[in-house]
């Protein structure tokens, strides 16, 4: 991908209310995101000629987005996906804008998260077990929730790397402090300290209720075009410098070899084709459905030391003032969760500096690193800058 | 409660595993080309794509080695309610160890399951004519 680095920009990013109860369908949360991404890129629907949009089929069709924006683009396409859909998205877009099939895509994620169908209260076993890959040795194990899966992979990590639950709390207080200084975030004003996250009970070791994300009601969206196009909207682009995606380890719920991990092979590409190093990474978003996903991916991308990541997270450096502020909005542990996409926001207004002069800005920050992680079987991964 | 315990669903690609679990002894799927055993099984090798599949058994003595666990404080689905906490465990088979067999660890309580703990398999029949592996500590 080193051809297209920085001739690709995101030039549009907006969300839907958040709340544990939207009392509307994704249709409508999904409308209210759209409009809010136009409306920051200065387009108008009518711009967009491509729609795309993925989902566990928990939202609306990229068919319906455009049709009640009143518009009937080129092209719409709903894929079946979470965490690293975002990333890949955006990767397929702009292969059809430099194929020169389309000019501006806008990309969703909408959900009723929370009062909807809700992944982490577990699923409906009989469905289960046909629906998911290796489903009849899980199910019958009372594994049907993702903290059961994300946890046995955890274990196992810890007990090999000597990585703590109080590393785990580093990396939850450090996004709860972040909500903090984000009045939208879900868990804003309600700050967490280390004492308070280790009395909190497991609900499944190795995670307690804090080490995993906040399930909500929320749509996000995002604009992506050429950079050329991008000089023509309201506001400051984020270009694209390189991205990545792998296909790894052969289950995609039944993960027991930890050797196989998505991620690990996403990363060397990715910076080659962004043609920058780990340490140029000034801002993260990490994919953080739990706690120690963050751990794991800050060692397969080289963000940490190797064996170090631990250490590395409790001595602040995920924290504003930190080597990596990661997560500045909270996260999904904190401010919200539409399967990585509202990450990707963040780290947009990030390196557009649209905090300036405000407590949450990275100071200065030029390049960001934002990846997707659906487990150890699929990852993706791309580098941004100002 | 325990009747609501989903059971495991046989399918095209898993049957032999299942009936043999439910006669009590151990089966995995074999690769004929690049030797390897895959499990959950499937419909071909996921080391090398080939087909030429066969099923070995392991019989009814099977010992292993925790590998990693989670307890879980809350029934994620039905059945589950009168088993907390409940250990669920990967476990090192000693005969083959690239797998790592996931079950519950029985007959131990939660403060004392760890990484590298012997462990044994038996089976909990669960209906009239189906049997569910499951883990047990080797001192039991
Ligand atoms: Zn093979």
């Amino acid at each position: 991908m080193g051809k297209i680095k920085d001739r690709y920009a995101i030039v549009g990013v907006g969300e839907s209310e958040r709340s544990r109860n939207s009392g509307t369908t994704p249709l409508h949360m999904a409308l209210d995101a759209a409009r809010a991404a136009l409306n920051d890129a200065g387009l108008e629907a009518k711009d967009i000629d491509g729609f795309m949009n993925y989902n566990e089929n928990d939202s609306c069709t990229s068919h319906q987005l455009a049709t009640y924006l009143g518009v009937r683009p080129k092209y719409v396409k709903d894929i079946q996906g979470g965490g690293s859909s975002t990333e890949m998205l955006i990767g397929d877009a702009i292969g059809l804008i430099e194929a020169r099939m389309l000019n501006t895509v806008l990309i969703f994620r909408s959900m009723n998260g929370s009062s909807g169908q809700r992944v982490g209260r577990g699923y409906d076993p009989d469905m289960l077990q046909s629906a998911l890959p290796g489903g009849s040795y899980i199910i019958p194990y009372g594994s049907a929730s993702p903290s059961q899966w994300f946890g046995m992979f955890a274990t196992r990590h810890m007990y090999e790397t000597g990585i703590t639950k109080e590393h785990l709390g580093h990396v939850c207080l450090s996004f709860y402090e972040h909500a903090q200084r984000n009045p939208k975030a879900f868990l804003h004003g309600k700050p967490l300290t280390m004492e308070k996250y280790l009395e909190t009970p497991d609900i499944s070791y190795p995670f307690n209720i804090h080490d995993s994300c906040v399930e909500l009601d929320e749509a996000n969206a995002i604009i992506v075009t050429s950079a050329e196009r991008a000089n023509d909207c309201k506001s400051k682009p984020v270009y694209i410098m390189g991205m990545e995606a792998r296909q790894c380890h052969p289950n995609a719920h039944y993960w027991a070899d930890l050797n196989q991990v998505a991620s690990d092979y996403v990363g060397e590409n990715l910076f080659q084709s962004a043609g920058v190093k780990p340490e140029d990474m000034q801002v993260a978003s990490i994919y953080d459905c739990f706690s120690w996903v963050v751990l794991r991916q800050l060692e397969a991308y080289g963000l940490a030391p190797k064996g170090e990541v631990g250490e590395f997270v409790a001595d602040g450096n995920l924290r504003m003032d930190g080597k990596l502020p990661t997560n500045t909005a909270g996260g999904m542990l904190s401010e919200g969760y539409t399967h990585g996409m509202n990450n990707v926001l963040e780290i947009v207004r990030q390196l557009r500096h649209e905090y300036k002069g405000a407590e949450r800005q990275v100071k200065d920050c030029e390049i960001g690193i934002c990846t997707g992680w659906s487990g150890p079987d699929i990852a993706g991964a791309m580098i941004l800058r100002n | 409660m325990n009747g609501q315990k989903p059971i495991p669903l046989k399918t095209q690609d898993n049957q032999h595993y299942w009936d043999m679990a439910d006669q009590h002894e151990l089966a995995l799927q074999k690769c004929n080309d690049c030797g390897k055993y895959a499990h959950p099984p499937g419909p071909s090798c996921v080391h090398c794509g080939s087909t030429n599949l066969t099923w070995e058994s392991l019989g009814n003595n099977i010992e292993a080695t925790i590998y990693s666990y989670i307890i879980s404080y809350r029934p994620f689905l039905p059945g589950f309610q009168d088993d907390l906490p409940l250990i669920i465990a990967q476990a090192e088979l000693k005969q083959i160890p690239e797998i790592k067999l996931m079950c519950n660890l029985l007959r131990c309580n939660p403060e004392n399951v760890q990484i590298g703990m012997p462990v044994k398999m038996i089976w909990d029949d669960i209906t009239e004519d189906r049997a569910l592996p499951q883990w047990v500590p080797q001192e039991v």
